[in-house]
This record gives structure tokens, C-alpha cells and sequence, in this order.
């Protein structure tokens, strides 16, 4: 089966600054990939070129199977996006913008603007010009018109921006539902971590331009899981004595590694059997890296 | 429905939605109104001695109240008003999508950008032409409502003709401030051009080059810079169909290839 989405070597350059640089990307059918990243690390630049909207400084993008580009070509009937804030006509309703979406689709009839206009729940807005919405409602309208079509494959930058926690909620249940009812695959940016974890299958997190890790959703899952990591001055004697004790430690990164339940819910004991034998531990904590800390920690912290 | 009549029908609709109709149509309406009222004055000249500076003005820019006196000076206004407000329009229409971050929503979707860029120049051509013939029409109103002396068939023939001339002349110029509104991403740059070819057409009109520079021949079409418009022939013709050509190629291509990352 053909990917949703497959990049490989993207490249954009502004003059001298390499916004994206060099990445691969291979979404398949069905999934939902979550794009994350800072401010400036190359997000929307990557959106942007997926829809065809700027031409790669270097490589190459397929949506669907089929090359995008380099003048607007791309297999759009099948594509729905959204890209960084939405917009609309502001002198026309919700249901005028739609209108004009759903004719520029190629769509025949009025009845897929109602349809996405009952499924955002803008009902009650459907006849209020864009212009006086709020900003949640105009996000809705934007996602809207990415649906309007019934597409395969789903372009979304920052679809939570904006939205009130119910609204959030709404949109994950929605795109969830699509993926499990419809086989749409998603593919979003975010800034609200929380929201990424819950729902993609896959997370890409790109920084200063650059593709810098996947995660698949099992990863994810083991993330979440809490460890006990103990720092000790010699790590074998302790890896031995735990051992001893019935502890599977592994070593990583300086540091010894306990997932058993048992670790987790006694880490007095962990540091009993330590001290008797002799290799105190210097640190003992436990760990449960979310999405979050995962990625503070990749791209350097708070800072 | 083809790909162009939705284009079309959707440019149609936020036109319609918008103020900007309803303002262009009373800015070129206002043309044949004033004119009609030169003309109240100098059919009375006392009463246009009475009211003073605006019936020197008036005898100055007219002279007598007559058909051909008034239709001259629609097809003048035409040409001047014309410059600044098919501007305004193609500025919007184009321009619009930058201001109201909507130009995304024309990308990434199956109706080509060609098409998108044909439904708009045509909406302005549209534009364009509808005004010029509303005000044909409001003008003959206005002036049968005066009771001016001079009236035939064939004045009406051959004025209409002229005006549409430098109407049509003044549209040819307009894609390339389509172009200027894309390029420049809203109002500014394709205004300040329009502004600016304005001042150099009154230049090169003035310095007896004005045949040659497409920006003036509508106004010398119209006889609005006097009787220079003897000059204007097929090079000034093919000056303007140079711009036009230059214009909408550009805007074509500025749409297909440059980079929307805004």
C-alpha cells in the first residue's frame, strides 16, 4: 500500500537560514503522526511543503503516491488541511465560506456543507459572518472546511490551538473517530503535548530544522511506565546484589534501571539490600517520563 | 460545473458580500451626478455668476451646456477616475487574500491556481466594465433629466464607443497592479503604483512622450490632456497591450510558483 505521506531529504532554505533541513518522513495509511516541535523549529515550513504551498529548496514529497508540486500540484481532492491560524471571508456566514470551499472542491450538491457544519457543531453559527466569531469557533470553521470533502488523508497544524478544554476533547474524539471509522490518516502539529500523547500512533519531533527523533506509540507506552533508577559508585557489585535479590537491573547511562512492580512499590528495600552489600546508593529515584519531559529533555530544557 | 464557473461564482460572492462594490459604484457614479450638475449651472449663467467660484470652475472645465459638452467630460472622468478605481478593485480582489490570510485556503485544493487567477481578473473585469456602463447609463439618464440642447443617436454611438475604448485601455493596465497586489501581499504596493504611474503619466503627457507611456494613452484616449490625442496610435495600443500581456502573464505565474509561506 502506497504511504499517506513520505518526504525524503526535505530541504528549505530562506537565504542563508535552513529552516527544514534534510527530512524523511514515511506516515503510513492509517495512523495518526503527531509533529511536534518549538517555535521556529521548522513545523509549519514542513506543513507547508507537504501541501505544496512552498517549493523545497531540496527533496522531494508525495502525498498519497503522487508528487507534489512544484506548481500546485498534488491529489488535493483527497487531502484536507489546516494550516496555522485559520482564516476565513469575514463579510461572509459560515455557511457562505463553506460554500465557496465545497464549489472550489468540485463538490456537487449543499449537503456535504451541512454535513461539516452539524459535525463541528456550528449549528448555531452556520448563518453568522466569520468576521464576528470567536477564535475557537473560527478554528472549527477551518476544520470544517479540511473535512468538507470526506479526505484521506488529514493536514493539520495546531487543530487544538485555541479551542476551550471541551472543544479539545471534541477534536480528539473526532479525529480519532475518522481514523478508527474511516481509515483517515492524520497528520498534525501540535504544541499541546497532552493531546499528541493521547492520540497519535507515531510522534516525529523535528528541531532546529532537523528530523531528531520517532517515537512509535510502544515507545510511548514505556515512557509513560515508572522506573526506579538507582546511581550507585560501582555498578556491578550492585547489579549483583540486586540480582541476588530477585531484581532484574539494567544499566544504562550511568545508572541502573528496576521496572519490576515490586522495585517501584519498595524502593527502601532496593536501597536495604544496596547498603548491605556495600554499594550505597549515591541517588534513588523513581521516573515516569511523560511526552513532555521527553521532549524538554531532547531539545535542551526550558530554556 | 466546471472549475471556473465555482471560481467564479465564488469571487462573485465576496464581492457581493463586500462594502467595496457599493463604494467603487458611488465613487464612478458620483461622475456623471457632478457632471450633470456643471451642466445645471451653465444652462442658468446667472444664477452661475451667483454662486461664484463654483461657477468659474465650471465654465472653465465646460464651457456650454450640451450633449457633447457632457459626454466629453464623462469620458475625461472616466479615464482619471478610472485609473484610480479599477486600481482599487483589482487591489482588493487580489490583495484581499494576503490582508484576510485566505490565499491558503486557494492552494492546496483541486481548482487549479490558473483558474482561481482567470475567475479574479475576470470578476474585476467584470467589475470594471459594469461600472463604466452603469454610469453610461446613469449619464444619459441624468442629462435627458437636465434637458440639454445637442442630443443624436449617433453622438450617444460614437461617446459610448470612446468611453468604452478608455475603459477597456484602462483595465489592460490593471493586471499588473493584480500582480503587485500579490507580489506585495496586500494594499500598499499595488496602491502607491497606481498612485505613482498616475503622476507619470501627467509627466510624460506633458513632455510629449505620453503616446509611448501605456499609462497615459487612456487619458489621452479620452482627451482629458487635450488635443495631444492626436498622438495616441497603434504603438500606444500595443504599449498597453504589452502591459496587460506582462500583467497577467506575471500574475499567473507569481500564483503558480512563488512561495506562500504567509
Amino acid at each position: 500500500m502506497t504511504l499517506a505521506v513520505e518526504t525524503i531529504g526535505l530541504s528549505k532554505s530562506y537565504g542563508p537560514v535552513r529552516a527544514v533541513e534534510s527530512v524523511s518522513l514515511r506516515v503510513g495509511r492509517g495512523e495518526i503522526y503527531g509533529f511536534i516541535g518549538r517555535n521556529g523549529a521548522g513545523k509549519t515550513t514542513t506543513i507547508r511543503a507537504l501541501l505544496g504551498m512552498i517549493r523545497p529548496s531540496a527533496g522531494s514529497v508525495r502525498m498519497l503516491g503522487e508528487a507534489v508540486g512544484p506548481h500546485g500540484r498534488g491529489p488535493w481532492r483527497r487531502v484536507g488541511h489546516l494550516v496555522e491560524e485559520p482564516s476565513a471571508y469575514p463579510e461572509l456566514t459560515v455557511r457562505e465560506n463553506l460554500e465557496i470551499a465545497r464549489r472550489l472542491q468540485g463538490l456537487e450538491g449543499s449537503a456535504a456543507t451541512s454535513r461539516a457544519i452539524e459535525r463541528l457543531g456550528l449549528g448555531p453559527y452556520a448563518d453568522r459572518k466569520a468576521g464576528v466569531l470567536s477564535s475557537g469557533n473560527l478554528k472549527r470553521l477551518g476544520l470544517a472546511r479540511a473535512l468538507l470533502h470526506a479526505p484521506e488523508l488529514l493536514v493539520l497544524d495546531e487543530p487544538a490551538n485555541g479551542l476551550d478544554p471541551a472543544g479539545v476533547v471534541e477534536i480528539r474524539e473526532l479525529l480519532a473517530g475518522l481514523v478508527r471509522e474511516q481509515g483517515v490518516t492524520v497528520f498534525m502539529s501540535s504544541h499541546i503535548l497532552t493531546e499528541v500523547d493521547r492520540l497519535a500512533t507515531r510522534i516525529g519531533i523535528i528541531h532546529q530544522g532537523s528530523l531528531i527523533e520517532e517515537i512509535e506509540a510502544g515507545t510511548l507506552e514505556e515512557l509513560r511506565s515508572p522506573r526506579l533508577e538507582v546511581e550507585v559508585r560501582d555498578l556491578d557489585t550492585a547489579q549483583r546484589a540486586l540480582a541476588g535479590a530477585g531484581f532484574e537491573a539494567i544499566a544504562h547511562d550511568g545508572a541502573l534501571i528496576l521496572t519490576q512492580a515490586e522495585a517501584i512499590a519498595a524502593p527502601d528495600r532496593v536501597a536495604t539490600i544496596l547498603v548491605n552489600a556495600g554499594a550505597a546508593p549515591t541517588r534513588l529515584a523513581i521516573q515516569q517520563e511523560d511526552l513532555e519531559a521527553h521532549f524538554l529533555r531532547l531539545t535542551g530544557g526550558t530554556q | 460545473m466546471s472549475s471556473l464557473l465555482a471560481a467564479l461564482w465564488a469571487e462573485g460572492l465576496k464581492a457581493r458580500r463586500s462594502r467595496v462594490i457599493a463604494a467603487t459604484a458611488a465613487a464612478f457614479l458620483l461622475l456623471p451626478v457632478v457632471d450633470g450638475f456643471f451642466m445645471i449651472i451653465l444652462k442658468n449663467p446667472e444664477r452661475a455668476r451667483a454662486l461664484g467660484l463654483i461657477s468659474a470652475k465650471a465654465q472653465l472645465l465646460a464651457g456650454v451646456a450640451d450633449w457633447p459638452t457632457f459626454l466629453q467630460i464623462l469620458l475625461q472622468g472616466t479615464a482619471v477616475a478610472g485609473a484610480m478605481l479599477f486600481a482599487f478593485v483589482s487591489t482588493w480582489v487580489f490583495g484581499r487574500e494576503f490582508s484576510d490570510h485566505t490565499a491558503k485556503e486557494l492552494l492546496a485544493i483541486p481548482t487549479r491556481r490558473a483558474t482561481i487567477v482567470a475567475a479574479k481578473l475576470l470578476l474585476t473585469a467584470s467589475w470594471a466594465m459594469g461600472l463604466t456602463l452603469a454610469m453610461f447609463l446613469l449619464g444619459l439618464g441624468i442629462a435627458k433629466a437636465v434637458d440639454i440642447p445637442g442630443w443624436s443617436s449617433e453622438l450617444a454611438r460614437t461617446s459610448f464607443a470612446d468611453l468604452l475604448l478608455t475603459a477597456v485601455l484602462t483595465y489592460l493596465l490593471m493586471p499588473l497592479v493584480a500582480l503587485f497586489a500579490s507580489m506585495g501581499r496586500g494594499y500598499l504596493l499595488p496602491l502607491g503604483w497606481a498612485l505613482g504611474t498616475m503622476v507619470l503619466a501627467q509627466i510624460a503627457a506633458v513632455l510629449g512622450w505620453g503616446d509611448y507611456f501605456p499609462w497615459a494613452v487612456p487619458a489621452l484616449t479620452s482627451g482629458v490632456l487635450g488635443p495631444r490625442a492626436e498622438q495616441v496610435g497603434l504603438h500606444s495600443y500595443l504599449s498597453v497591450l504589452l502591459v496587460f500581456a506582462a500583467g497577467t502573464l506575471g500574475t499567473f505565474i507569481w500564483w503558480r510558483s512563488a512561495d506562500q509561506s504567509r
